[in-house]
């Protein structure tokens, strides 16, 4: 490489990167510690810790008061607070006066003298702060929503500590405060009031507030234990459950709220923005349904699934066995079921269609390969290698997930060579089988081997009387002897016939061909949570009890009885929790998407299209319904999970 | 089938007996085919790439590094580094508070006794079941303008969190996931920390040890292996997130993450199709050590972290 890796800009910038990282953690660590070290003194100095307390009280209370422009400013321009000073002089000074008072107060055990000191400062304190309001947050007192308020706040405190047989009169004091507050500054308007006035609304509180400090005792050494152990909690507790309520619930329900109204949260519309997303052909589009029943897809899963159901009815009147898994009728009806989903959703299109697509695609095919390689593992040789290797992707972002397969999906135009490995494979297939020369001749003579060794399987299964392979095996023989017949005869592969009646190369647009393009995204994600599966059920198959297996083994079952009898019922658990997880992630799948087609070419699925409503249409009622429908969809999968966790916990 | 031949007959079924191993290393190779495609692309030249697959690597003359001395120069369109700044500026603080944060809280809940605990505890960890789609509106709102509640009837409103004119910055980014991460982080941590021995704590208590001392001293010591699992996992996923970044930072190019660059630079009409590979690889590289130095711990913390929303 050129020249030295980092200049002078990306020093800065790492500096301030860091003072901006050690910034965050330190300054929360401080706090923390502080909090934790002032409540370490309530057993070991009271005196201090309420000088400390007092401090912090008096600082935090004014500047808040200042912070928000209530308080006339120091310096000389009056509108804003420019200087670091002018923001802390008052609360610096405010936190001096609440220090020593609580210091006098903890030395101070004398009842009657603790109560004039509390109401006193807290008159004096009150006034003054009332006087030195800013002139737009002096309130015009009116009396009687004074009174009012004052009144019923303080009786219904009362009332309420009354009913829990406690004493009324502190809580009727702190009522009464809390009453007078809002009458005095909430009811009225802002800004017309006198200097007295305004000294008024704020030294009744600030006396009643006083009152009620002062009727408290100094705690005993009980009283100090008491205080300890409740504040501990509530440190330790605090900084999860604020962020959790900022960042989760306060979001959560404003959401919901959200969904509720227009497209700028003004006006209620109530549920037509979920009525909306329902009725638009773009999220929801079955008007073609009745093309199901012409897709060749369909119809082969419903004729398999027939066969697979003939083939259990028969057994089960025989056997009294028809339907277990991994007997006969097992795979037939398996791969019925995933044809005839593809064939049902590839018809049925729109958002939500899609994203159900998505549930059923990924969750299916990366639970069964995950437990297919994970059998296929199990003591082979080098396990932890082919392991690692099929993990690896979960360790890549999405983002980079979905550029890897770019790679692999790349189109060009046909005149140039293939530089996507998918669409070189298929138009190098096409290009041998419709050739001429060795290549093709020793491909057709592969292919009919292929065929060969299906039927040399088949008839495996029927001499040694297994006949439980017997489906699947003839199944697989079908598709090699159409891929054998269309590779001999017709051809196979990225090839057309054009005009001239030539023969000439042609590619797939895995991205944009709809509706099959939603499968090759589908794919992306399979390649990345196959590992995943593959490792927890690893883990699950290791854990049976080898007992189990070797008696089993001693009463003569094959290793594929073995493992469909014994170890898939022990595995069961497992599988469910893969199967839920795997739902829960794919409902909400967005990077893939977003990255490799953005929502076009009909891959669109809910939450990119959230995305792009609330934030690129500002349509934020349309994007809040959309994120609400994804959360409801995911809630009863999430539930069963939280509890199944509860219980293991 | 030539059943008078059991030669034939026994090799052809021997064939078929190995079957299964052969099908696990097929299914092996075709998993690391488009890793080793774009592994292989991000050292080949702009013209290499356009004119052949990445098989075709050994026609090539010679390998270049070229690529990567692109996405590490500081030009507009490729700029990866400041980028990676920002990842970290995101990843380190959303890893490390989170942690310190669930560690108090799962304390709390394990050995602090308060009413209502077990509660509160559900309670929280019935959070994990919010998908984080459903927050992104209202924690955008406030990152932009604050939180200000109007009381009814009264008419005033009230700030409740001012405006710090946070949207757009890589402290945005951060503090979601630190909000995300809790439930989960919460359960994660309060399953270790609840099964420590009893003696431990009534030991230090005699001994007149408070809650404060007792955290510190003995139980974060001996919660290191959940800690690091939990720390592993919170990294990668925040290292690799990309809705989250996108929402809260996605359009002030001084705060982007990497994921971010990466998919603009895949959405510019192929203009930078070349450097992509090199960009992506540059992206994973932490991800991937982390994956191969301490494989253990990563398994552990993918699977504990399987049910995050």
């Amino acid at each position: 490489m050129q020249g030295a890796i980092l200049s002078g800009d990306d020093l800065s910038k790492i500096i301030s990167t860091l003072v901006l990282i050690v910034v965050a953690v330190g300054a929360s660590a401080i706090l923390w510690i502080g909090v934790n070290l002032l409540f370490n003194q309530v057993r070991t100095s009271w005196t201090r810790f309420n000088a400390l307390a007092g401090y912090a009280v008096g600082f935090l209370l004014l500047l808040l008061l200042q912070g928000n422009r209530l308080l006339k400013p120091h310096g000389p321009d009056a509108d804003s607070i420019t200087r670091l000073g002018e923001l802390l002089w008052t609360p610096l000074l405010g936190a001096l006066i609440f220090s020593a008072l609580a210091v006098i107060l903890a030395n101070n055990d004398d009842q009657a003298q603790r109560l004039w000191i509390t109401s006193g400062s807290g008159l004096l304190l009150g006034g003054f702060i009332g006087i030195r309001l800013a002139e737009d947050a002096r309130p015009e007192l009116e009396i009687l929503p004074l009174l009012l308020s004052t009144i019923v706040i303080a009786a219904l405190s009362a009332g309420v500590a009354l009913l829990r047989s406690r004493n009324p009169v502190p809580a009727a004091l702190i009522g009464a405060a809390l009453g007078w507050l809002i009458g005095g500054f909430g009811v009225p308007e802002l800004g017309d009031g006198s200097a007295v006035e305004s000294a008024i609304a704020a030294a009744v509180p600030g006396l009643a507030f006083g009152a009620r400090i002062g009727l408290s005792k100094n705690a005993d050494v009980a009283g100090r234990a008491r205080i300890d152990a409740k504040s501990r909690g509530a440190i330790f507790l605090v900084p999860a459950l604020f962020f959790v309520t900022v960042s989760l619930i306060a979001p959560t329900l404003t959401t919901i709220w959200l969904s509720l109204k227009d497209e700028d949260s003004v006006d209620f519309v109530w549920f037509e923005n979920y009525g909306s997303v329902f009725t638009d052909v773009n999220s929801f589009d079955v008007g073609d349904w009745t093309n199901i029943f012409t897709s060749l897809l369909f119809i082969l899963g419903v004729l398999i699934g027939l066969g697979g159901l003939a083939i259990g009815l028969v057994l089960r009147k025989r056997t009294g066995d028809g339907f277990s898994a991994g007997g006969p009728a097992f795979a037939p009806l398996m791969i019925a079921m995933v044809m005839i989903v593809f064939g049902v959703l590839s018809v049925l299109r729109g958002t939500i269609m899609n994203n159900l697509w998505w549930v059923f695609t990924v969750t299916v095919f990366s639970t069964g390969l995950g437990l297919a390689i994970a059998v296929l593992a199990d003591r082979a040789k080098l396990e932890s290698v082919a392991k690692s290797i099929i993990f690896m992707p979960m360790a890549i972002s999405l983002v980079g997930a979905s550029i890897i397969w770019r790679l692999v999906y790349v189109a060009r135009d046909t005149s140039k060579s293939q530089t996507g490995l998918m669409n070189a494979v298929w138009v190098e297939l096409g290009r041998w089988s419709t050739g001429s020369g060795i290549p093709t001749v020793l491909g057709t003579v592969l292919v009919w081997v292929l065929v060969a060794l299906g039927v040399a399987s088949i008839s495996r299964s029927l001499t040694s009387r297994a006949y439980d392979k017997v489906p699947l095996r003839a199944l697989a023989t079908i598709v090699l002897l159409w891929i054998a017949y269309r590779f001999t005869f017709d051809g196979i592969g990225g090839f057309r016939t054009n005009s001239a009646g030539e023969t000439v190369s042609d590619t797939i647009f895995f991205v944009q061909d709809q509706p099959f393009n939603n499968v090759w995204l589908m794919v992306i994600l399979i390649w990345i949570q196959t590992g995943f599966a593959m490792v927890i059920m690893s883990a699950a198959i290791k854990a049976v009890p080898t007992e189990l297996i070797e008696a089993a083994k001693v009463d003569g079952a094959t290793e594929s009885q073995v493992f469909w009898r014994v170890t898939l019922p022990q595995i069961r658990t497992t599988i469910g929790v893969v199967v839920t997880t795997l739902i829960v992630l794919v409902m909400k799948v967005y990077d893939i998407v977003k990255v490799v087609t953005n929502g076009n070419f009909g891959s669109q699925v809910l939450a990119n299209d959230m995305f792009e409503e609330a934030f690129l249409f500002s349509n934020t009622g349309v994007g809040a319904a959309l994120a609400v429908i994804l959360f409801v969809s995911v809630l009863p999968v999430m539930v069963l999970n939280i509890r199944r966790m509860q219980r293991e916990a | 089938m030539g059943s008078n031949r059991p030669g034939v007959d026994t090799a052809i079924y021997g064939f078929l007996r190995r079957i299964p191993t052969g099908v696990l290393w097929l299914i092996v190779l075709l998993w690391s085919l488009p890793t080793l495609g774009l592994a292989v692309n991000s050292f080949r030249t702009r013209d290499n790439q356009r004119n052949a697959g990445w098989w075709n690597v050994w026609r090539d003359d010679g390998l270049t590094l070229e690529n990567y001395d692109v996405v590490f120069s500081a030009s507009a369109t490729a700029g990866l580094k400041e980028s990676l700044l920002n990842s970290f500026a995101i990843a380190i603080p959303a890893t490390v508070i989170p942690i310190a944060f669930a560690a108090f809280a799962a304390y709390a809940f394990a050995w602090i006794d308060f009413k209502g605990r077990k509660w509160l505890f559900i309670a929280t960890v019935s959070l994990l079941a919010i998908p984080l789609q459903v927050a992104l509106i209202p924690l955008l709102r406030l990152y932009n303008f604050g939180s200000h509640w109007t009381i009814p009837f009264l008419e005033k409103t009230v700030t409740l969190i001012p405006d710090f004119d946070l949207v757009n910055t890589t402290t945005a980014v951060w503090l979601t996931h630190t909000g995300f991460a809790l439930p989960f982080a919460i359960f994660l941590l309060h399953n270790y920390i609840s099964e420590l021995p009893s003696d431990l704590f009534e030991a230090a208590r005699i001994d007149g040890a408070d809650h404060f001392t007792i955290f510190w001293r003995l139980v974060l010591p001996l919660s290191i292996p959940v800690l690091a699992a939990f720390a592993i996992f919170q990294f990668l996923w925040t290292w690799n997130d990309f809705l989250i970044a996108n929402t809260m930072a996605g359009t002030n190019p001084d705060a982007i993450a990497t994921t971010i660059r990466i998919a603009n630079l895949a959405g510019d009409f192929g203009r930078n199709e070349h450097l992509l590979p090199a960009a992506a690889f540059v992206q994973a590289f932490f991800p991937l050590v982390v994956f191969f130095a301490l494989q253990r711990f990563f398994v552990r913390g993918i699977l504990a972290g399987s049910v995050k929303g």
